[in-house]
Formats: C-alpha cells, structure tokens, sequence
C-alpha cells in the first residue's frame, strides 16, 4: 500500500540509547564513579578472600599484640592471629550476609509489592496490611529472640534480620507499581490484549527496577552496620569466628593500649558502609528516575 | 493570493506609531547546553515592539518562541547558564548585561508576565488577595484589577486559594497580577492554550480590551496563528530559532510572503477546510534545535527550495507583497496556488442495515470523590448518552474539558465499568484507543516492535509472523522498519503519534477511538496525523469515534459531529450541516469560538464557564450560559428530538423545539 502523503521520518535519536548511556557516567560525579568502581572491588575481594588472605583467620600466626607494620599490616590481636586476614573475612562475611539479606529482600518483598501492587483491591489491602504487621517487629529484639531459641549463629541471626527486612521492599516496590499502574501506558497495555502476568512483568515491573537498585545499594550500608552492631552484641557467629561488630567488641579493652584490635575492624565497617553509601547515590545518577 | 479563512479582527493601531520603541532586539542568540550538547534556541532576532502594540509571536515547538519571550522579561532559566549574544533593550534597560538588581527592578515597574498554567504560576498555598496585594499594594486595588478583569465578586474571591478557583478565573487573576502596577509591556506565554475554546475567546477578548485601557504593549506567545490573528496587530512568525516573517497581521494573514507561513495558514483546520480528500500538509518535521543545518532551517520542508537555501541563513528582507519582511531568498518566485487537490477520499459505501459497529444506549456513569474527612462528592461525568456509530463510519464527539467525552471513550474501550445503560459493540475485533498523549501510552522500556508485536500474540502468530506483520504496520503509518528498534524516547511527537497508531491498526480493529490525538502536536504535524487517520480507516474499513474540542477538526474528520455538554448529547447530525447550521445555542457558540474564522459582528461570546459536572443544573444543564433559556429551560430536560427533513440532525433544546421543523 503506497502512502498518501509524503513523510520525511527525522533521524531517530541516538541508536539504541549507546550515547545516552555515555553521557551518564560521565554525569556521576568522580568521588561516586569511585565509590562504584570499589562496590565492585569489595565483592570480588570478598569472592577471592581465602585465597588472598595471608594468614589463616583463626589460628594464631605469631605472637600477640604486635603492632601494625611489624610484620603484620594491622598488627596481631590478644592470640596473635593476624588482625588483616581477620578483618578481610570479616568483610567477606559482613558483605555477603548483606547481600544475601538484601536479596531476599528484593525477591521476597518485589514479589509481593509486584503482586499487590499490579492487583490492587482486596488483594493489595491484605498484602499490604501483612507488610505492615511485619514492618511493626522490632528487629534486634527478633534477632535476640531467634537466637535464644535457636542457639547463637550467624545464619540464625540472618533469618532474623531477612525476617525484617522484605518488608521495606515490598512497600518501595509497590509505591512504584502503583504510581506506573495509573499512567496511561498501562491502559494501552490492557487495551491491546496484554495478559495479567505479562503487563505485571513487561510493563510494570522494569519501571520499578531503578528506584530498588538505587534504594538496596545504599541499603548495603545500613544492614551491614546493622549486622555488625547485632554481632556486637553477640548475635552473631560464636567465638573465634572472624565478625566485624564482635571483632570490635571483644577488642575493646585493648582500645588504649592496643587500639589497633578494635579500631581495625571498625575501620573495616566504615569502609563498607561508606562505600555502599556512595555508590548507592553514583548509581542513582546513573539510573536516574527513569 | 487570499486567506478568506483567517481574518484578524479589527484592531486599534499602536497609540504612538512613531514613538521610540518599548523593546528592541538585536542580533539576540540564545544557546543553552543541554547533556553536552548544544541546544541553540534563538539564532540571531531582530525585533522591536511600539507603545501600546500587540505583538503576536507564532512558532512551532523548538521554534524559539518562549525562550524570546522569556528573554525580553530576563527570566531565562540559570541553570546551566545561557550563552547571550546581541542586545535586548526593554524600556531603556539593557536586559542582557544588567544586573540582577537593575532586571528585577525593570521587572517590578514595567513589565508584566502571564504563562500558560496559572495553577503553576500561581503560589497554592496563599489566598488570592495576599498574592495580588503583594504587587497591587493594598487590599482595594487588589479589587479593582479583579473586577477590572471580569472576576465576578472580587470581594469574595479574595480569600480564595487558586485550586478553588476555575481554570479560566485563575488565568483572570494571573493576568490581574501582570497588569497590576501599570506595566509597560506586558508578556504573555501561550496564556489560553489550558483554556476552553469558549474561555480562550473570553480571555483574548479581555487582553484585547487591557491593551486599549492601560496602552501597554503585549507580547502574545503562541502556536496557534488563528490566536495571535484574533488580537494582535503585528505577528512576527518564528522557525528554527529564527523570524521568518514580520508583519501587520492582516498582511501576514492575508498575503503571507514566507513558504512556512503559507504552509502554516494552509495546514491550519478552519471550517472551510476541505473535507473531500486529505488535507494540504507541511512535509517533515520541525528541525530538532540541536541540530540545525547550515542554511534556512526551513529548506528540507520547502517547496521552493533550490540548493542557494542550504548554504547561507537567508536575511529578513522586504516580503513584496506587503510592508513586512521575511527571511527567505526565493520571495521572486510566486508560491504554486494551493495545489489542486484531486486525490479525494474513496467513497465508502453507505451501510445502514447492519449492526452498528457501537450502539450506546443511556449510558451513565458517576464517579465518587472524596472531598474530605468522610463524605464524598458525586462526579456525574455520563448523564444518559445515546449515540450510534455504524460500520466504517466517523463520528467526531466535541466537548470542552469535563464534559465526559474522554470517560465515555474509555467506557467504550472497556477500561471503565458503566453504572448503567448498555455499551453494544460489533463482532470484530476489540476497539482500539489512540491517546492524547502518544509518548505516555508507549511503554518507555519496550521497544516499539515487542509493543506492536504484542497484540499478535493473542493470536498465537509466530515470531517471524509477528516481525512480518510489525514492519507492515509500520510502513502503513509511514515509518521506516528500523524504528520497530526504537524506544518511545528516541522517537519525535509525530513518530510517536503514528507508533501509537500502528499499534491500534496492526489488528484492524472494528472501530478505532481517538482521544484527541492531534491536540498535542505541532499545527504543522497535526493535519498530516489526521490525513493518516483517515486513509487509515478508510483501507481498513474502521469505523472511528473521534473526541475534540477542536470543531474544525471534527467537521474534517467526521462524517457526523456529535456535541457534548455535560454529560450528555446535546446535537448530532451529518458534520457540514452541524457546523454550518447549528441549532444548538451551545454548538454555536463553539463555531463562534473557534478562533481566526468569521467577522467579529458573527460571533456569540459565551458568557461564564462550563458547569461543574459535581452539581450539574436542572433542566437544560447549558441554561445558565444560554442567552435564548426560557423559564421552561431550567426545569425540563430537553430530549434529542430529529429536524425534518434532515437526515438525521438531531438536537436537545426546548426553544429550538418549540420554533417548530421538528419531530
């Protein structure tokens, strides 16, 4: 069929979004464009940790209490384990407790706020009135709770903490689908036959990707201060296992005279939540709202 | 050559013609920087306003227009900053290398500003009183310039918040507030384009008469030329981030002198347009303002264009045919008369006996409204509609903002549920929407093909099928097969207009809605969108129901108007007998409304705003507004009674009924 009229098409805007992708990154500012490129190194230091780790964590490597640069970069503790293999699986552990608690969260939680949120009605209500059940526990003194009952281990402490935590994104990732579900995109979607399963996940659920990536990637930080004050507290992995928070806490009688036994792993929190924090906003930049 | 369409209004000349001029701009640049790139809104204006002139500045989106508005007010967004070359002096102050202070100061004694979405200008948190007292100075002649722009009861409207108050009634105090001090010149960004057709004359009329009173000078932003033609005295015409032509508007209306004004004036919908065959069309696009080319920007659109156009920016020089100027190097040659259009729309046989492809019967439809702390207003959007759209036939369904048009298209399209009534649709395929707003109803992630291809899938085509059937949709609306890669972002307004409409097409459906699908587009764009339209329907033996506010754009598109007035039918018929013989008061009031057609004398201004469908009048709900209601008008609810001897024009008006011809 030959058309009626003449049409000069204008050129389409950039092919496939590449130029726009660019023009981004360089959008982030440099100390967030760091912070990025470090998330992506701590997860591969956490990865490769037992082989990189000069001395074992949990037995002793030479005498106790040797000052750091003395053989040993961060010193030796009250044992003589050496402080940096300590620390460094101690961000191992801190780092991949945090993301595996972050990703149930995100499964767990888009789920059902995809579910709610792409229903709506009675199922929205119902669904939403648990998340806010869940969202009333108190987490440390759930934590407590599972651990008394359960004996203290770090795995326990994690279904604790993944027992608070979906809850926030459920709320995130419904607020979005709700908000995408009232623009008129959705309702050229049912017009055109779009089946119930496929509008939830074509054309609502990638609308609410960037607001969860952005808002769990500065979450890192939260939850791994979160899990280090738990361990603190000695909610955590039992004794000689290497754990930021109870590294710190048992360390803290040294902090005067052998400051380098607690204020290393601490240092190694501040790392991690300093990171995550700044690369959650580099990544916000870089997803941006759509 | 003769425009009989467009015809300004009888103006007073400028008070002073030979009185220094209030603004002069000279050589002005504007480049703003945008994601690196530059973005060159304005390329080297030259312009001056007189005393007490309304200048009426028309251009297409990108073409510059308020960003030259925005400039002579020195309100140009900081943010990157704009890079300024030239001069723009506004009342002896050069705009450009002032101060902030000093700028502030010109803005406080001489000028005034009105943009397009009062709600937006307008402080929501403070009453209306607080806010004009500001710059009115005390609480009397916050009064005085209500009443003084036709707010009725300024007393009481003075303790008013500006959401409490119409659309219409807001832009009154917004021009209030830029009238207020007595400024000089006065700068008015497309300030009735979010107004009702009926509203918009009320408010033209009014910018009209301030100019007269106070003797300031007005610069009229807009799109539409039919708007800046109802007041203006000069209307300079920009394209590209240029002027193409400056002149007396009844010079520039009626005797254009640039290929694009001529383009424009020919494109535009009026109620003579041809409704025969498609309508004359500008080819292409406006240029995108990052990206213009070297020579006039208007070339690759141009029927004249020789190669000379693509090599230097053509200067303004006299346009010949009247005092004006224009910036275009082939003025010598006469532009080809308006090309004989002999290409006519097929005859599409008249079906009558069979079903029709919508039978609306009494349909309602109420919506609940909380209005605060448990208790609920009732929105009564439908208020019993019957109307029929047979197979392959075009209604167009007119009403102003409210009036239930756009609830009753998704009613139709099954995205609401009725409350009562029955919706009776044909057996083919499930009705199809067009939006108003095609950028918003593509989904941004998806790629225009899996879009398109998902209404294939339904039907269980196979993936070659589906890119098969895609490609062909696509070039049936006129697009290349690589934008089945796009995402809606990568595509301009007109693209993605004809996406949506490949998407709704790609499965003919049995009768396709549109929901203004023109109204957001450039004029230029706007007749090719509705040519497609009505080749499309005619191939694809659509029926279509077609909702505006635009008259002229239902006489072109229907073959039958049907006008709404809260709520419910208030006269159909055949499309040229609606329009040319109304025999509602309200549909003639919409004809006399339409801005740019018809002497002055011929108009009924519509006095007040449409009512609120919240608390919809007894009776004739149009009685309030209407100048012939009788008493029995306010109680009884007229009925659409058929004119005889007519085939099928139907109206619901008592006093029309009681002249008698019906029945």
């Amino acid at each position: 069929m030959a058309l009626a009229e003449p049409y000069v098409a204008p050129a389409l805007r950039g092919r496939f979004g590449r130029t726009r992708r660019r023009t981004r990154w360089s959008s982030v500012s440099h100390v967030d464009q760091i912070a990025i490129g470090a998330l992506v190194a701590v997860t591969l230091l956490a990865v490769v940790t037992p082989w990189i780790a000069p001395h074992s964590a949990t037995r002793p490597a030479g005498t106790s209490l040797v000052h750091p640069f003395h053989g040993f970069v961060f010193g030796t503790d009250e044992v003589g384990r050496d402080v940096f293999s300590r620390v460094l699986y101690g961000l191992r552990t801190s780092w991949l407790a945090a993301l595996l608690v972050i990703a149930s969260g995100v499964l767990i939680g888009g789920l059902i706020g995809l579910v709610a949120g792409a229903a709506g009605g009675w199922i929205d209500n119902v669904l939403m009135r648990i998340t806010d059940a869940f969202l009333s526990l108190p987490g440390p003194i759930l934590a407590i709770a599972v651990v008394a009952a359960l004996g203290p281990s770090l795995s326990h402490t994690l279904i604790a903490v993944m027992i608070v935590w979906w809850p926030f994104y459920a709320r995130i990732v419904r607020g979005e689908v709700r908000a995408l579900a009232a623009r008129p995109h959705l309702e050229a979607a049912r017009l055109a036959g779009v089946g119930r399963v496929r509008l939830a996940v074509r054309h609502l659920l990638p609308g609410a990707i960037p607001a969860t990536v952005v808002t769990a990637s500065l979450d890192v930080g939260n939850l791994v201060l979160t899990l280090a004050a738990l361990s603190f507290l000695g909610l955590g992995a039992p004794a000689p296992a290497p754990e930021l928070g109870a590294m710190a806490a048992r360390g803290l009688p040294y902090l005067l005279e052998q400051w380098w036994v607690p204020v290393m792993p601490g240092l190694g929190v501040l790392f991690l939540a300093l990171v995550s924090n700044l690369a959650g906003d580099g990544l916000r930049d870089l997803i941006g709202d759509r | 050559m003769t425009f009989t369409s467009v015809q300004p209004t009888e103006v007073a000349s400028p008070r002073s013609p030979s009185a220094p001029p209030l603004v002069t701009i000279e050589g002005l640049h504007v480049t703003f920087e945008r994601g690196g790139r530059d973005v060159r809104a304005l390329r080297g204006v030259d312009l001056s306003i007189a005393p007490g002139e309304i200048l009426g500045v028309v251009g297409e989106s990108g073409s510059g227009k308020s960003v030259l508005g925005l400039s002579m007010l020195g309100l140009l967004p900081t943010e990157p900053p704009p890079r300024l070359e030239g001069s723009i002096e506004v009342c002896g102050v050069d705009v450009v290398h002032a101060d902030d202070d000093t700028r502030r100061r010109l803005r406080r004694r001489h000028l005034g500003a009105i943009f397009q979405d009062p709600m937006t200008s307008l402080n929501p948190t403070m009453r209306i009183g607080r806010q004009l007292a500001e710059v009115a100075g005390t609480e009397a002649e916050a009064v005085r310039l209500l009443d003084a722009v036709g707010v009725p009861e300024p007393k009481r409207r003075l303790r008013s918040f500006p959401h409490e108050l119409s659309g219409g009634l807001r832009q009154r105090v917004m021009i209030a507030m830029a009238v207020a001090g007595e400024p000089s010149l006065v700068v008015a960004d497309e300030p009735t384009t979010a107004l009702d057709v009926t509203v918009q004359a009320q408010i033209l009329e009014l910018l009209g008469h301030l100019r007269d009173e106070l003797g300031c000078s007005f610069v009229l932003v807009t799109h539409d030329l039919g708007v800046a033609a109802q007041v203006s005295d000069r209307i300079a015409v920009l394209y590209g981030g240029r002027i193409a032509e400056v002149g007396a508007a009844a010079d520039v209306l009626e005797r254009p002198a640039h290929p694009y004004t001529v383009g424009l004036l020919r494109s535009r919908l009026t109620l003579q347009a041809r409704r025969a065959g498609p309508l004359p069309t500008l080819i292409g696009e406006p240029p995108d303002p990052r990206a213009h080319p070297p020579g006039c920007a208007f070339a690759p659109r141009c029927t004249l264009h020789v190669d000379a156009c693509d090599e230097t920016l053509p200067d303004l020089v006299s346009a010949g045919g009247h005092p004006g100027v224009a910036a275009c190097i082939r003025l010598d040659v006469p532009l080809a008369e308006e090309v004989a259009l002999v290409d006519a729309w097929p005859e599409v046989e008249a079906v009558s006996a069979i079903e029709p492809a919508v039978r609306l019967t009494a349909v309602f439809k109420d919506f609940e409204l909380k209005s605060g702390w448990r208790s609920k207003e009732v929105l009564h959007a439908l208020r019993g509609v019957d109307l029929e759209v047979a197979e392959g036939e075009s209604v167009a369904l007119v009403g102003e903002s409210g009036c239930g048009k756009s609830t009753l298209l998704r009613a139709i399209a099954g995205l609401l549920p009725i409350d009562d009534g029955a919706i009776a649709l044909g057996p083919g395929a499930r009705p199809q929407m067009v939006f108003q707003d095609a950028g918003a109803s593509l989904t941004p992630w998806l790629t225009v093909g899996e879009l398109i291809g998902e209404r294939l899938r339904s039907e269980g085509c196979g993936r070659s099928e589906r890119d098969r059937r895609v490609r062909e949709a696509l070039q049936l609306v006129g697009l290349p097969a690589e934008v089945a890669e796009a995402k809606a972002v990568q595509l301009s307004g007109g693209q993605r207009q004809r996406v949506a409409l490949a998407r709704a097409t790609v499965v003919p459906p049995e009768v396709l809605l549109c929901d203004e699908p023109t109204s957001a587009l450039d004029v230029s764009l706007a007749a090719t969108v509705l040519n497609l339209l009505g080749r499309l329907r005619r191939e694809l033996g659509m029926a279509m129901l077609f909702v505006t506010h635009d008259l002229g754009a239902a006489r072109v598109v229907g073959d039958r108007i049907a006008v709404m007035y809260l709520g419910r039918i208030v006269e159909v018929g055949p499309a040229e007998e609606v329009a040319s013989a109304p025999q509602h008061p309200y549909t003639q009031a919409l004809l006399g409304a339409v801005p740019g057609v018809g002497a002055a004398a011929r108009r009924t201004r519509l006095e007040g705003e449409p009512a609120s469908p919240l608390r919809p009048p007894s009776g004739c709900a149009f009685h309030p507004r209407c100048s012939q209601a009788v008493d029995a008008c306010h109680t009884d609810g007229p009925e659409l009674v058929t004119l005889r001897g007519s085939s099928g024009h139907r109206v619901a008006c008592g006093p029309a009924h009681a002249a008698g011809g019906w029945g």
